[in-house]
């Protein structure tokens, strides 16, 4: 059963390959049914690997199917294949399985557009690449899913580039990336030149050979590499601006996928991080951070996918935390709840947008539960779930991350607990200006007259949003504190040795989980008396909080402007007098040496035949000259 | 027995080589001695055109034809050759050399379908070899002829 | 008497034992080529280009079947000599008759449309180029000199006669004869050295002769370096290295296009595995003679080649001496004389095959009828007109000119690898200097053909170039300046860029005319209509002499056959894919030198 692994990559990629060749003809809607066939069948594919993998003994789950010799230059060998271990295997589970949700979707979501097969071109090739990434056994061939995910973002975020705001928001997201991605190739090249190997399994038998500085060094560049794809401090505001693309490609790959690869990637790597505290402790403290300072932000935005997106980057920066306090199980663990109910919340917030034309300004919403039911109930199963009210998902998966938390460090721990706080406050604030209070939806404000009455979305959109709903209520049984803790079982083998063990009792594992509740509780109680009626207080929303703590014009200030300065100096005065100058010179001298040389070419046989006597008569010379020397 | 030396070897081949020298040398030095001395009058160097004297060069055209089936003769006259030294050693070699012959053969039969096929035996009015050539017709070169006067003459006829 | 004797004395003639399946690819692409002159001769005229070409493209895949067979049958037994050791079946020559093979398929479905559009209705094209593979076969096969001289003799005089196929283009005469005489004379100093050898030596064969100069000192051994002198002038003619290259643009400039991309791919294949086998394995032993004649040969065919290219104006020359430079970089893999130069040399020689068939293929379309329209100045805008096309041109020149993710940068950088390290860095670094120069005018066809008819002048050093060609008037001027070499005129009137017609008037009569006569033609519904020889025929007339119109066909589309698509496609594809994934190519190159038996 382990054999259709090969499968998983291969029907989004025959996928992508049909639609790009056929999709224009295929059309609306059956190119969107192909693609989401196509992921659907890396999905059961997946389903097939990991039942043929839970047959296997718990220390045996790992298996490399190789395709073919990549790269074989000297001691760089790099093959195309596959590692299926349980790590690889979770990832692909809910990366195929919510992709496959989200597809179904879009199908509905994407109908009016005029690009509605290039969407779906776009969509499997993110799944391709995606599950590339994860699947990889080696750095090289998961930085070329690393990358294909990267450029499958900037295509979908740019997606109307009609757009000037969606176009650059296309650019900031490949820019930052980018930085991430030096992090990546500097820290491949780091290992590989130590250890001489790309495999993961050769790179994880011979940590030995990293000395601790050089360990940290790698470590420190894997987490640069994962500040820009998981939107971290210091390259998290790509992902607010990503918001730029149709939601369904906010809800996958700006929530529940893509951003997560740079957790993974730290997962996976998990061997070397084992070896550099320093580095750990560098990358819990920035995830804390960002988990703190992307909350407070989120409490003051004024667009629902901005608040969506913020809760993102803060979520994230929890997994962050997870991850570089050791607990990578728990990371995961959060990583998945949260592909659920945030890929929920998107899709439901979609759905509003769906329904109010367009609509994101959170102020020109309101009392929508009657309107949109469905969308409604789920919502708000996503709402109660991220807000960490038990028992649903983000209850468990939270807690089981604080607690951690809790173990390694206190003061963590304090910032991680007034986050939560947050989390349960800005979501209930979306919550209730969206569905509850006054319909002010039906006013004109300022040049934007009234809406029409929003519509409830149609059932292929309905579908993905009630699985999402179920996943994110029940999600937490996947790693329940008291039970076998079936998550930990199957995860283990692949950390072993670096999982960090909390040792807490199972009293003080109840107490920590009863304060999480209750800060929960409180979140939505102050929400509630704040927001419940009035949709605008300037107070709570500062000016500091609204422009993203003034992040952008940090960056615009410190090297933006600069490098335009740069930038014009090197093209007025370096490219085009000192470059060009050389460049000209050399051109005009090979083409004056050309031209004579050309002269030599005559027409005449005579002259081509007297060439072939007279080099034949050098090369005698030159033998009778060494029968001479010698 | 005689042990064959490298230039008993040689010795036949230089002998043909002298024997091909002098027999060159001496056609020269016949015809210089036995032909007549006297240079030949203006009227026996003249072209013979049934006896009236011809007032312009004479037309020495030939159809082209004529050199192509003449090439192919040649051509096959030399497969010919080639089958008198197998007739020398047929013995030795046997059915071997009988089965190389016989490709040979059907090699030249081949190459002689072709010519049948492509027209180049066919005597008399040429058709197929001229499918290649623009048709024309008298109108067609009536017209060019005007076109060639009316231009400045640049254009060499083709 | 004693002649005589010798004679009698043996009488009974022994026979070597003939191993026919080690030159069974070989016999079916001599047999097929046979076999289909027959059969073409016997079918109809207008069904015989169509019978060629399915002839051809079954007889070259079931060589290449049988040469894939072979690989895998020396793969598990190992390679071996037969029919006494005159012939030699390894890893190295099923490379090359796979490479020649793959050439012949792909020529094949070019030189297709090519005779339609010409309107030449026979078997001539297909059945020559086959014999010249073989020719070419057999250069790969050969373990003795006189199999090398067959080979050679084979492949060059059927390559004479394919230069001259179209008998309607003047220019190819010209080119034919040219190649004829060299190549002539070029084969008479090849056997002349081979006879030296002999001489030396006391055999022809390959292997004697590495054992031979591996057991014995010779004190003087000046008739041996002159043989061996004579040989390397033989094979450098035929791979077109400098100076014994002049031929090159001429002729390539005068065959018909897709001659000129097989002669480009086949005799190189055929040229350079004989070199390769006949120095690196039977003269090793002499490397210090030979290697600085190559190395210096190298040099000059590098620069000479990539130099001398930039200022051409017609896109066949250009490849002409791109071809040159190619030539240059795989002699870099010769000079390295070692297992890593001769591996980089036969992929080398592989993945150029695809990247000139195909360039060639596209000049072949783009010279429309007549094939005539090779100006630089023509390509302009092509990609607006048909962008599919120019970006399978662009992506077979960049290949050439070495872009990575091409099949063309692995082969140059692992021939510079291979000359690094048999330590002739400056060879290496004056390689990838030609590289750089030769990209400029690969990159020149790419931008023209990006460039919008209307938007002039977007490169200053290129411009002047144009205006010259506009305003070099009548065919009498290009003796200096017109195409580029001041060739000849015969040559450069090949190219329907002279203005015949000054007054423009006659030549419209000229072509109402001829129309009038087309539909006259069509009119009753005959058979004739069907054959494309007559109307092409005419439309070709009106070519030649309307140079006035040339220009306004210049701007509209040609068209582009089924076959010849799919050959540019294969070679784009060949060409991108194994860029992509090199190892397969890589692996196999490697595995053919590693079966190498010297």
């Amino acid at each position: 059963m382990l054999h259709v692994a090969f499968l998983i990559p291969l029907f989004p990629l025959v996928g992508f390959v049909v639609l790009l060749t056929f999709g224009r003809r295929l059309g609306n809607p059956l190119a969107g049914w192909i693609g989401t066939i196509a992921v659907a069948g890396a999905f059961v594919a997946t389903i097939i690997t990991f039942a043929g993998l839970l047959g296997r003994p718990s220390n045996a789950r790992e298996f490399t199917q190789s395709y073919f010799s990549w790269i074989p230059v000297g001691g760089l060998q790099v093959k195309w294949a596959v590692l299926v271990d349980p790590l690889s295997i979770f990832m692909c589970l809910f990366v195929t399985g919510v992709s496959m949700l989200i597809h179904l979707y879009s199908i509905g979501y994407m109908h009016e557009d005029r690009d509605y097969s290039k969407f779906f071109i776009y969509l499997n090739a993110f799944v391709f690449s995606m599950v590339l990434l994860v699947l990889a056994n080696n750095l090289l061939v998961t930085f070329v899913g690393w990358e294909g995910v990267g450029v499958c973002s900037y295509w979908l975020v740019a997606f109307w580039f009609e757009r000037d705001s969606a176009a650059s928001a296309g650019k900031k997201a490949f820019m930052y990336n980018r930085i991430g991605d030096v992090g990546f190739l500097l820290a491949m090249f780091l290992i590989f030149s130590k250890v001489g190997s790309l495999n993961y399994l050769t790179i994880f038998s011979h940590t030995h050979l990293l000395g601790s500085a050089t360990a940290t060094a790698a470590v420190l560049l894997l987490f640069l590499a994962a500040t820009g794809k998981s939107a971290q401090i210091p390259l998290f505001n790509w992902l607010p601006d990503a918001m730029e693309g149709p939601t369904p490609v906010s809800a996958l790959i700006h929530a529940a996928t893509m951003v997560t690869a740079g957790v993974y990637l730290l997962c996976r790597m998990n061997p070397i991080l084992g070896l550099s505290s320093d580095g750990r402790w560098v990358i819990a403290i920035i995830g804390c951070a960002t988990a703190f300072v992307a909350a407070t932000i989120a409490s003051s935005q004024h667009d629902i996918k901005k608040v969506l997106a913020f809760s993102t980057v803060s979520q994230i920066g929890y997994m962050v935390l997870a991850v570089g306090c050791g607990a990578y199980i728990a990371a995961l663990f959060l990583m998945v709840c949260h592909a659920f109910y945030k890929g929920l919340l998107f899709l439901a917030a979609g759905s509003v947008i769906h329904g109010l034309e367009d609509e994101q300004e959170l102020a020109r919403m309101g009392a929508l539960r009657k309107w949109l039911p469905w969308t409604f109930a789920t919502f708000l199963v996503g709402w109660l779930a991220i807000a960490g009210i038990p028992p649903l998902a983000g209850f468990w998966s939270k807690g089981d991350v604080l607690a951690n938390v809790y173990a390694k460090s206190f003061p963590l721990y304090v910032a991680g607990v007034i986050t939560a706080f947050l989390t349960a406050y800005y979501m209930s604030r979306l919550f209730y200006l969206t569905f509850t209070g006054k319909a002010r939806w039906q006013e004109a404000a300022g040049d934007q007259p009234a809406h029409h009455t929003p519509h409830e979305s149609p059932w292929v959109m309905r579908i993905p949003l009630l699985v999402l709903a179920f996943c994110a209520f029940f999600g937490g049984v996947l790693d329940l504190p008291w039970t076998n803790r079936g998550l930990n079982n199957f995860l283990g083998p692949v950390f072993a040795g670096t999982l960090y063990h909390d040792n807490l009792s199972m009293t003080s594992q109840w107490v920590l989980l009863a304060i999480d509740g209750v800060i929960a509780v409180a979140g939505l109680a102050v929400a509630w008396v704040l927001w419940r009626v009035t949709a605008s207080r300037p107070a709570l929303t500062p000016a500091f909080l609204e422009r993203v703590w003034y992040w952008d014009d940090f960056y615009d200030a410190l090297i933006g402007r600069p490098g335009q300065a740069v930038a014009r100096f090197s093209a007025t005065v370096i490219d085009a007098k000192v470059i060009d100058g050389a460049v000209n010179g050399v051109a005009s001298l090979v083409k004056s040496s050309s031209t004579g040389a050309r002269r030599l070419q005559t027409g005449y046989v005579r002259n081509y035949a007297l060439g072939i006597v007279l080099g034949l008569a050098a090369i005698l010379v030159f033998m009778v000259s060494r029968t001479w020397w010698s | 027995m005689i042990k064959p030396t490298l230039v008993d070897q040689y010795l036949a081949i230089f002998l043909l080589l002298v024997v091909g020298v002098l027999f060159a040398a001496g056609s020269f030095v016949a015809s210089a001695t036995l032909g007549p001395k006297k240079k030949p009058s203006g009227a026996k160097v003249a072209p013979y055109e049934c006896g009236i004297v011809p007032d312009k060069e004479p037309p020495s055209r030939f159809p082209v034809r004529f050199y192509l089936v003449a090439m192919i003769f040649i051509i096959f006259d030399i497969e010919i050759v080639f089958l008198y030294p197998f007739a020398v050693i047929f013995r030795q070699l046997g059915s071997f050399g009988l089965v190389e012959v016989l490709i040979f053969s059907v090699v030249v039969f081949v190459s002689l379908l072709y010519l049948v096929s492509t027209g180049a035996l066919s005597w008399g009015p040429a058709k197929r070899l001229q499918s290649g050539m623009p048709s024309r017709t008298s109108e067609s070169t009536i017209t060019r002829i005007t076109a060639e006067a009316d231009g400045p003459s640049t254009h060499q006829a083709a | 008497m004693s002649a005589l004797a010798v004679v009698t004395a043996h009488s009974t003639i022994v026979l070597p034992h003939i191993r026919y399946l080690a030159i069974l690819p070989e016999i079916v692409m001599l047999g097929g080529a046979v076999l289909l002159l027959g059969i073409a001769s016997l079918v109809r005229r207008p069904l015989r280009v169509t019978v060629s070409t399915v002839g051809t493209i079954v007889i070259a895949g079931t060589s290449l079947g049988l040469a894939l067979w072979q690989w895998a049958d020396i793969s598990s037994h190992g390679p071996y000599t037969a029919i006494d050791h005159a012939v030699v079946v390894d890893g190295f020559s099923v490379l090359i008759t796979i490479t020649v093979a793959c050439a012949m398929i792909l020529s094949a479905l070019v030189g297709d449309g090519y005779l339609r559009r010409e309107g030449v209705d026979g078997c001539e094209f297909h059945v020559l180029a086959m014999v010249s593979a073989t020719g070419a076969m057999f250069m790969g096969e050969a373990n003795d000199l006189i199999i090398v001289f067959l080979g050679l003799e084979i492949m060059s005089i059927a390559l004479y006669v394919l230069a001259a196929m179209n008998h309607r283009r003047a220019a190819s005469g010209e080119a034919a004869l040219k190649y004829f005489v060299l190549g002539g004379f070029s084969s008479a100093v090849f056997i002349y050295g081979v006879a030296l050898t002999y001489g030396a030596t006391g055999t022809t064969n390959l292997t004697q002769i590495a054992d031979f100069l591996s057991h014995n000192v010779i004190a003087s051994n000046g008739v041996l370096l002159a043989g061996l002198s004579l040989l390397l002038v033989g094979f450098l003619f035929k791979v077109a290295a400098v100076p014994f290259h002049m031929w090159t643009p001429d002729v390539y400039q005068g065959a018909p296009s897709p001659v000129t991309g097989f002669m480009a791919a086949v005799a190189k294949a055929g040229g350079f595995a004989a070199l390769l086998r006949v120095f690196v394995s039977s003269f090793g032993t002499l490397q210090s003679d030979w290697r600085p004649i190559l190395y210096a040969v190298a040099v000059i065919t590098l620069l000479f080649g990539a130099g001398v290219a930039l200022v051409q104006r017609d896109v066949k020359r250009v490849l002409a001496y791109s071809s040159i430079n190619h030539a240059g970089f795989v002699l870099l893999g010769v000079e390295a004389a070692t297992a890593q130069g001769v591996s980089a040399s036969l992929y080398y020689l592989f993945t150029y095959t695809f990247m000139t068939i195909g360039a060639f293929a596209v000049v072949t379309l783009l010279g429309r009828r007549g094939d005539g329209h090779h100006d630089i100045a023509s390509y302009r805008g092509l990609a607006g007109r048909q962008p599919l096309l120019a970006l399978a041109f662009a992506v077979l020149l960049l290949a050439q000119a070495g872009a990575p993710f091409t099949t063309g940068f692995l082969a140059k950088f692992q021939v510079v690898d291979a000359s690094v390290n048999a330590g002739s860095v400056p060879l290496a670094v004056i390689a990838m200097v030609s590289a750089a120069i030769a990209a400029f005018f690969y990159l020149r066809i790419g931008l023209i053909m990006y460039t919008p008819v209307a938007g002039k002048g977007f490169l200053p050093g290129i411009e002047p170039l144009d205006d010259d060609e506009a305003n070099a008037g009548p065919s009498g001027e290009s003796e200096t300046d017109g195409t580029g070499d001041a060739a000849p005129a015969e040559l450069s009137a090949g190219n329907g860029q002279r203005p015949v017609w000054s007054g423009t008037e006659g030549a419209v009569v000229v072509r109402t005319q001829l129309n009038a006569e087309l539909l006259l033609d069509t009119a009753p519904g005959e058979v004739q209509v069907l054959d494309p020889s007559e109307d092409i025929v005419e439309a070709d007339a009106v070519d030649d002499e309307t140079a006035a119109e040339s220009a306004a066909e210049d701007t509209a589309k040609v068209p582009v056959p089924a076959l010849a698509a799919l050959a540019i496609g294969l070679c784009v594809a060949v060409t991108v894919v194994f860029g992509v994934i090199p190892a397969p190519l890589i692996d196999f190159a490697h595995k053919a030198t590693l079966l190498f038996i010297p």
